[in-house]
């Protein structure tokens, strides 16, 4: 039988909006950082650079390489902008003269949507699967035998569900006996 | 001394063989006669390995280039410590260091189980040995240190600029100790079904060796995330490059065994699991290896490819086919002891925590290896690189950061609506409120609001565990402030130390957040005293000049670097012409604070005498490598715990 929440939060409590209060503190100057980079984020240069491959032999992003066929590649795509073309339209006139593998990542299309769909289609596998597991590990349930792995009290932390009173209990069995065992 | 190295090498691999033969005759005839020798034999390979190694690195110090191996990776303007790290710079000279390891492994196996008389130990031991087989042929026959030149040159090739690194002293043994060190959690659990053996003593010996070698396979990936960062001179620390994904594969298994492990042990359940996941965190480790050889893949990695790829695809064939075909064989063994009582409950928690780990893992293995399979089916190259990975890996790691938090404060066997109402309300109003702070301030986009939230979110949990745990230790005790902390953590080490690794994992989180989405960015030509402006910073060209640093050719811009009004001092980003491989590598300027790195690159100098500099403000970065130190602190707190051994051996004795 669950017994009543917590009779005496403070510590956890006190403690837990003191830290609500310094990561508040901490983050601020992260998030001002945010707010700064927001025009750093738009150049469109970088977000076109920061999805192509160097065509050299190097294989870096294109955005962050520093190889003389990255530095030729970054000043196309800076003179193409000034030219007005779009992403789409620099995306498409790379592909036509180097091809496919200049993109950082494959196009969602053909054969190669299945690099972009398998790992989601196997997460959602496998948690279908540890969900059925699951549902037929606890309808199998038996009781535990006394003394079994497992078994109530077996070890720390296992045993019953337990409320915050219950655990301060526990623990207050195990301070007690060490310190029993220390005079000792 | 060739002769030496080359006969040590042959004897390694008779001595390899001689220690499987005869343990495994002596497991099948009961004899202690062959069982010593064979773990003997053991010893000998670790010795004669080692000796191996002395003698090349001999001939490497001293510039030796009637060794074809020295000839290709020293040089004699090469610094004495380069030339030293030269062992692991090719591939024979990093194949060898693999067999040390292996066989260092093997012998402090051996060591630390001298006092039980079990043949189970052999049996772990035959393991290590069957692998040793395997590594000692590859040298002895396949890719040999020790080949000679019938006209020695007069100077070597040198060695690769981009080695030229402090960090690449000690990055690639510390990646070996954790890559290699699995093969203990892996003998393990071969032999326990080899041997038909139940009990769960050797599953907390598994947890043990698997700790220390993800501790430092996590501290050497990491290091490597340095290197790269010093290093390529791109801005960043984490390309997704496919060897720095061989080396995170591994790494992630292992972490979901080491959570999975812990319901084997308190609720005998998850074995034939356990054991999956011992058998795939080793075969990883080892792909990374395949991967870093074989050339399949273009990786800034690949600094010794070869034809020997084939080996280690063979290997991992034939050790996954054995070990999957043992694990069937062996399937009521691994029974589960107890049954679960509630969907809702730690053990719950830690199997959706691996199913997201191994989600993590077959995305960065489908992404590593896709092009491969890609062009084989149509015929067209194609990349998979950071653009693929930051998109599907990035949400599934922020659903293991929420499950972070989660799963350690869910009670085993079941969870009742007061426990959930009292774990979970008072992180969920912390996250809240210092994603509802960030708001204002600019913080926008899903995925960073999601990482603010669980990194907030798990800390509130990581404090109330502490100061619930304080509170029952002032209670009884009446200790007082540090000494409750350090009492509570001394009297359950592994429970505490999880808590500190947890901790600083959420420092990376933090850290990647701040120096990934608020990365700041500014480049452009600069005439000397022309400046560059980029957020509080301004850069100033005092121009370019060109000086010799020992076996290079630096060009090096000086730029005065100011922060407001607050002049911080020089930097000087170069350029290094290296004399032997006439390569031009790039030296970035970095200035570190806690808060941010200020990271600065020449691109080059141009006709008109201009410099191309590039620049970026890196928010947060810090706090990357602080949280592995402190990952590498708890989990030292952790593997500190052996009072539950002791415990365990008692009931079992």
């Amino acid at each position: 039988m669950p017994r009543p929440i917590v009779s005496r939060p403070a510590p956890a409590f006190a403690a837990a909006v003191a830290l609500a209060f310094l990561l508040s503190g901490a983050l601020a100057p992260v998030s001002a950082l945010a707010n700064e980079s927001a025009s750093g984020k738009k150049d469109p240069a970088r977000a076109i650079t920061s999805q192509l491959i160097c065509p050299c032999s190097c294989g870096e992003i294109l955005s962050g390489c520093t190889c003389e066929t990255g530095k030729a590649m970054q000043g196309y795509v800076d003179r193409e902008i000034k030219a007005g073309k779009s992403k789409d339209q620099i995306e498409a006139s790379l592909v036509n003269q180097y091809g496919e593998v200049i993109l950082g990542a494959p196009k969602a299309k053909g054969f190669n949507l299945l690099v972009w769909v398998a790992p989601f289609l196997a997460t959602a596998l496998g948690f279908l699967i540890a969900s059925v597991v699951l549902l037929r590990w606890v309808r199998r349930r038996a009781p535990a035998m006394p003394g079994a792995p497992g078994a109530a009290g077996s070890d720390f932390g296992a045993g019953p569900s337990t409320t915050a009173e219950q655990d301060l209990d526990a623990l207050r069995e195990r301070a007690e006996a060490e310190l029993k065992r220390f005079k000792e | 001394m060739s002769e030496l190295g080359r006969l040590s090498i042959l004897l390694a691999f008779l001595a390899s063989c001689f220690a499987v033969g005869s343990i495994a005759w002596g497991l099948r005839t009961g004899m202690a006669g062959p069982l010593k020798s064979g773990r003997r034999a053991v010893w000998v390979v670790c010795g004669l390995t080692l000796l191996a190694i002395v003698i090349l690195e001999r001939a490497l110090l001293a510039r030796d280039f009637s060794f074809r191996y020295v000839a290709e990776h020293t040089s004699l303007d090469l610094p004495p410590m380069y030339a030293f790290s030269s062992l692991w710079a090719g591939q024979e000279g990093s194949l060898l260091l693999w067999l040390f390891v292996l066989s260092a492994y093997g012998a402090a196996f051996l060591w630390a189980y001298r006092k039980r008389i079990d043949p189970f130990y052999d049996a772990v031991a035959m393991v290590v040995a069957g692998v040793m087989v395997f590594f000692t042929s590859l040298l002895a026959f396949v890719s040999p240190p020790f080949r000679i030149l019938a006209t020695p040159p007069a100077d070597g090739n040198g060695l690769n600029p981009l080695l030229q690194d402090p960090g690449m002293m000690i990055h690639p043994p510390i990646l070996y100790t954790g890559y290699v060190g699995f093969i203990i959690p892996f003998a393990f659990g071969i032999a326990v079904l080899l041997m038909n053996r139940t009990g769960t003593r050797w599953i907390e010996e598994v947890r043990r060796w698997t700790l220390f070698c993800w501790m430092f396979l996590g501290f050497g990936v990491l290091l490597g995330a340095r290197w790269a960062y010093v290093e390529l001179g791109w801005g960043g620390y984490w390309g997704w490059d496919p060897v720095e994904n061989a080396s995170l594969m591994p790494w992630l298994v292992g972490t979901a065994f080491l959570h999975s492990v812990m319901v084997e042990q308190r609720r005998g359940m998850m074995k034939t699991w356990n054991v999956a996941l011992i058998v795939l965190t080793f075969e990883l480790s080892i792909f990374g290896t395949f991967l870093t050889r074989s050339g399949v893949l273009t990786s800034v990695h690949s600094f010794t490819e070869s034809n020997i790829g084939p080996w280690f695809l063979g290997f991992i064939l034939i050790s996954s086919t054995i070990a999957t075909a043992l694990i069937l064989y062996r399937k009521a063994l691994l029974e589960s002891e107890n049954r679960l009582d509630a969907v809702v409950s730690r053990e719950g928690s830690f199997l959706f925590n691996n199913v997201l780990f191994l989600a993590l893992t077959f995305a960065t293995f489908l992404g590593t290896t896709f092009p491969v399979v890609s062009e084989a089916v149509t015929g067209a190259k194609i990349s998979v690189s950071a653009p693929f990975f930051n998109r599907v890996n990035v949400p599934i790691a922020l659903a293991l950061l929420l499950l972070t938090g989660a799963g350690p404060v869910l009670s085993w066997k079941r969870v009742t609506t007061s426990v959930l109402q009292r774990n979970f309300l008072i992180p969920a109003f912390v996250g809240l409120l210092a994603t509802l702070v960030g708001f204002p301030f600019g913080l926008h986009g899903v995925y960073p609001i999601v990482c603010v939230f669980g990194a907030a979110f798990v800390i509130a949990t990581i404090v109330m565990e502490f100061a619930r745990g304080i509170q029952a230790r002032k209670d009884v005790a009446e200790t007082k402030g540090a000494m409750a902390v350090v009492s509570l953590v001394e009297k359950n080490k592994r429970r505490y130390g999880g808590y500190i690794v947890h901790f600083g994992m959420v420092m990376i989180f933090v850290g990647v957040l701040g120096s990934s989405v608020f990365q700041k960015e500014a480049h452009g030509p600069l005439q000397p005293g022309e400046s560059l402006a980029l957020g509080p910073y301004t850069l100033k060209l005092r121009g370019v000049e060109n000086r010799p640093v020992a076996n290079a050719q630096h060009t090096r811009a000086i730029l005065d670097v100011t922060r407001g009004d607050k002049y911080l001092g020089p930097a000087y980003p170069a350029k290094a012409m290296y004399f032997k491989s006439q390569q031009p590598m790039t030296e970035i300027a970095l200035r570190q604070t806690p808060a941010e790195d200020l990271y600065m690159i020449l691109g080059g100098v141009n006709d008109d005498g201009s410099a191309s500099i590039q620049a970026y403000i890196n928010p947060l970065v810090s706090l990357i490598w602080v949280g592995g130190v402190v990952m590498v602190i708890g989990t030292l707190i952790a593997l500190a715990d052996r009072m539950r051994l002791k415990r365990e051996e008692k009931l079992g004795a």
